[in-house]
């Protein structure tokens, strides 16, 4: 049985990455097409000299950052009062946002804003952008704290305010320690799909807020472009390398 | 990320919104429209601060300019939108005064029919809508072809209603602009004869499937077509003699701008025959600039798939805008036509 | 306890009301207006959208959305099960393994959608290797059809049913297992008698997850269906685009998510848990 897993668990792995190690592959292409002409680097080169492109990833940081971090510590802070005590219309609410297909929401937040923007005389930017991101990764922060909560014994709580801590000192100082794997899965998700995030980008963004997927869509649909493939290999390669050194910090804090 | 990168990014976009009414001008445009060189050029010659963005299609360009206050003084429509952005009261009037280079515009676009005085848009880049095929394949001659079984099921129509409805209207002799419904019903009827042997509607990434050689044959647009058969020895394109559609894209000032006067010299700047030329030259489009297709090598000047002659421009015909009862119609037909 | 949750809820509250309830607000009141000229909407108030909805133009597209959100979710499940289990009972590294599933996922879904199509194309790697291999003589049609759309739609969500799948697992007491074995179970009855019944609610976690994103696709049959098909996503994506109905668009959408919402409440309610 374990034999087969192992095989098994090896051909996933594989399924999962067999596109990204052909983008990869032909990343280094020096021909733009299916046929192999020669080994370069050029490509590679071509995006650090596109200024569009490096704009775009600065943009596409910044928003992801921003969003992350407000939506983790408001999902976090709801996550906990929801898991003391339901509230079915804020749950729902946030179902619903799931739910919703993503051009409807970029449509309705484009409308909410030009509503608005009567009384602010703003214009569409990076913050309206981040603020989309925040209402749609809300729901994925507190999804992930609540499961993370129901495997959180409550005692531990109970026994830090008969040491006579306030509530907001057990939060503080026992439930969040407890918490921080699963606010960093969360924080993670949020990041995952901010970064990756185009349609309702596209909608909200305004003239100085080109993100990186809506470089990339425009770049893609124009063909094969090897640009491309070096630049989803950069970010493979990148974040794979982050997340592994992400892991031996947190495998030497636990030992 | 540290706090300062945190503080900067927030402050950079705080600084974003608050801008006023400097030397800035905002420019939206399609992709892949203007040369490497083009905005820098403006920049430097003007002592402006160009913001260029791109979009994909006219309905995120739509959504954006309807709210009022996008931020966006340029902006690109085609010459089918023209007349309903005109309605919505979304375009700034131009004024000649400031567009002394209209002049360079060729003979077929200086009294446009979606624009007869030049009033609301500046004609840019023109394309048609044709055939592209291999040439180991049987040669098509019109749309009838398409409905063939001659490319083995290797053949792509463009993932467009109005384009494809265009196609089977004009393989019965019709207007590709019918509000008809019957002619419509009948087109709708012989789109979905054709889908089985369809590879696929797919619009601009079907030039790498017809490089590769996995498509024999696809409904295109001129300027992807010239794009493709640059990159392989295999490829040609024809207009089809039952007839075609015509479309321009065309350079427009948003009502909201507050820069309308910068927004003025940019375009008399597009119609420069230096600069009209180069941005034909280096993205492979048609331009509307005669003075321009005059600056250009005599192969590009003379192309026959982006500059056809007159006997073949006759059969062709401008794309216009459909009153809403017609575009319901054609919606539905096309829900109709991809669920069939 | 109560002002410490209230300061704690007000900013969730906030941003869900300022940034989902007026917006949804605003997307009713345009499914109960008229479509504008070109796009936008107008007055006069009507109900036209809705009863528009009930055509079996679109019950058939519904219809067909639904059969392969729910083989594509199925597909995750048989797919994924193992691997979670794999990942739970790994002895160490259990983390790196996870991560190394959702990786890809941190790829733009565009790009990995266009590798399919690179990939599954008559010239595309799949088929040279199998014609190089003489396994085959003629390319297989492997691209534009409903079999790409399942796989591409599959490859985009089977992170999602991992990870739920893999925390129910991770929390199965092997107690329960070694218990199952003394008794002279098999491997196979052990999975099939104890594991899988007592993962149930990741399995359905996992399924939702899975197939409310697979009802809304649009990108995956529009790239790898070849555009031939139609399903809600694509419907909906339409209206907004090209149809430029938004009125119509937004009363299809409202019924989808209202009907989904229903079809998760209930399920969630009858086992009085919240997803995961």
């Amino acid at each position: 049985m374990k034999r087969f897993l192992s095989v098994y668990a090896a051909g996933i792995y594989a399924f999962l990455y067999l596109p990204l190690f052909v983008l990869a592959v032909f990343s280094f292409n020096s021909s733009k097409f299916a046929v192999w002409r020669g080994f370069t680097w050029h490509w590679y080169l071509d995006c650090f000299h596109s200024q569009a492109l490096i704009e775009a990833t600065a943009h596409s940081l910044i928003i992801a950052i921003c969003a992350t971090v407000f939506s983790t510590v408001i999902g976090t802070l709801a996550g906990y009062s929801l898991w003391k005590r339901r509230l079915p219309w804020l749950t729902n609410s946030l179902y619903l946002t799931l739910l919703t297909p993503e051009i409807v929401t970029g449509i309705s937040l484009l409308a909410f804003f030009q509503w608005i923007f009567r009384f602010l005389h703003w214009h569409l930017g990076l913050h309206t952008v981040i603020l989309a991101h925040i209402s749609f990764s809300l729901a994925y922060v507190v999804i992930v704290i609540l499961a993370r909560l129901r495997t959180f014994d409550p005692a531990l709580e109970e026994a830090a305010l008969d040491l006579g801590a306030n509530e907001w000192q057990v939060f503080r100082y026992v439930t969040v320690p407890n918490l921080l794997p699963g606010i960093a899965a969360a924080a993670l998700l949020c990041f995952t799909v901010s970064f990756d995030d185009y349609v309702i980008t596209s909608l909200v963004a305004g003239v100085d807020s080109e993100t990186l997927p809506m470089v990339i869509y425009a770049m893609a649909r124009k063909g094969v472009n090897p640009m491309v493939n070096a630049l989803s290999a950069m970010i493979t390669f990148g974040l794979g390398a982050l997340i592994l050194l992400a892991g031996r910090f947190q495998k030497e804090e636990s030992a | 990320m540290n706090r300062r990168t945190f503080l900067l990014g927030i402050g950079g976009a705080s600084a974003g919104c608050m801008r006023g009414p400097s030397r800035r001008l905002n420019i939206y445009n399609w992709s892949d429209y203007v040369a490497h060189d083009t905005i820098p050029n403006f920049e430097r010659e003007f002592g402006v601060r160009v913001r260029y963005a791109t979009y994909e299609s006219t309905e995120e360009m739509l959504a954006k300019a309807l709210t009022g206050n996008s931020g966006w003084d340029v902006v690109f429509p085609s010459n089918s939108y023209v007349g309903p952005m005109r309605e919505m009261d979304l375009l700034a009037q131009l004024d000649h005064r400031q567009l002394p280079n209209l002049v360079n515009l060729d003979v077929r676009f200086q009294t446009p029919p979606w624009d007869r005085q030049i009033q609301w848009s500046v004609p840019y880049m023109h394309g048609s809508t044709g055939i592209v095929y291999s040439t180991k394949a049987p040669r098509p001659v019109g749309w009838a072809d398409l409905w063939e079984d001659k490319y083995q099921r290797r053949l792509t129509m463009l993932d467009d209603p109005a384009e494809v409805l265009g196609a089977c209207l004009k393989r019965r002799r019709d207007s590709v602009n019918s509000t008809d419904p019957g002619q419509l019903e009948a087109a709708k009827q012989l789109a979905i004869e054709q889908k089985p042997l369809l590879r696929a509607y797919i619009n601009a990434e079907v030039r790498d499937q017809l490089i590769a050689g996995d498509v024999l044959a696809a409904q295109s647009w001129s300027v992807t077509a010239q794009q493709a058969i640059e990159q392989s020895d295999r490829l040609a394109f024809v207009y089809p003699e039952e007839g075609f559609p015509l479309y321009c894209d065309t350079a427009a000032i948003l009502r909201e701008s507050r820069r309308v006067d910068l927004a003025h010299q940019f375009l008399n700047y597009l119609l420069r025959p230096h600069i009209a030329a180069a941005i034909a030259l280096e993205m492979r489009t048609a331009t509307v600039n005669a003075a321009a297709r005059a600056l250009l090598p005599e192969k590009d000047r003379n192309n026959a798939t982006l500059y056809p002659g007159p006997e073949i421009l006759q059969r062709g015909e401008w794309f216009r805008a459909m009153p809403p009862a017609a575009q319901r119609l054609r919606d539905r037909l096309w829900t109709e036509i991809k669920s069939a | 306890m109560r002002r410490l949750r209230i300061t704690f809820l007000t900013p969730a509250a906030l941003v869900t009301l300022a940034l989902f309830a007026i917006p949804m607000g605003i997307v009713v009141a345009y499914s109960l207006l008229s479509r504008g000229a070109y796009g936008g909407v107008v007055l006069p108030w009507t109900l036209d959208n809705y009863s528009r909805v009930f055509d079996p133009l679109y019950g058939q597209i519904v219809w067909r959305s639904l059969w392969i959100a729910a083989v594509s979710t199925l597909l995750c499940l048989v797919l994924g099960f193992p691997i979670a289990l794999y990942i739970a009972r790994a002895q160490r590294r259990r983390a790196l393994l996870l991560n190394l599933v959702m990786l890809p996922f941190w790829t733009s879904f565009l790009i990995r959608t266009y590798a399919w199509m690179f990939l599954l194309r008559d010239t595309g790697l799949v088929n040279s290797a199998l014609e190089s291999l003489h396994l085959i003589r003629n390319p297989l049609p492997l691209l534009f059809n409903d079999g790409a759309v399942i796989l591409g739609l599959v490859y985009g969500y089977l992170p999602f049913m991992v990870l739920p799948l893999y925390a129910t697992l991770e929390k199965l007491d092997p107690a329960l297992i070694d218990a199952a074995q003394d008794l002279g179970a098999t491997p196979w009855v052990t999975l099939w008698k104890i594991v899988v019944p007592l993962s149930r609610s990741g399995m359905l976690a996992g399924g939702l997850l899975v197939f409310i994103p697979c009802l809304g696709a649009y990108l995956t049959p529009d790239l790898l269906g070849g555009g031939k098909s139609v399903m809600v996503g694509n419907l909906v994506q339409n209206q907004f685009t090209t149809a430029r109905d938004w009125p119509f668009g937004s009363a299809v959408s409202l019924l989808l998510m209202a009907a989904v919402l229903l079809l998760v409440l209930r399920i969630l309610g009858r086992r009085e848990q919240t997803l995961l």
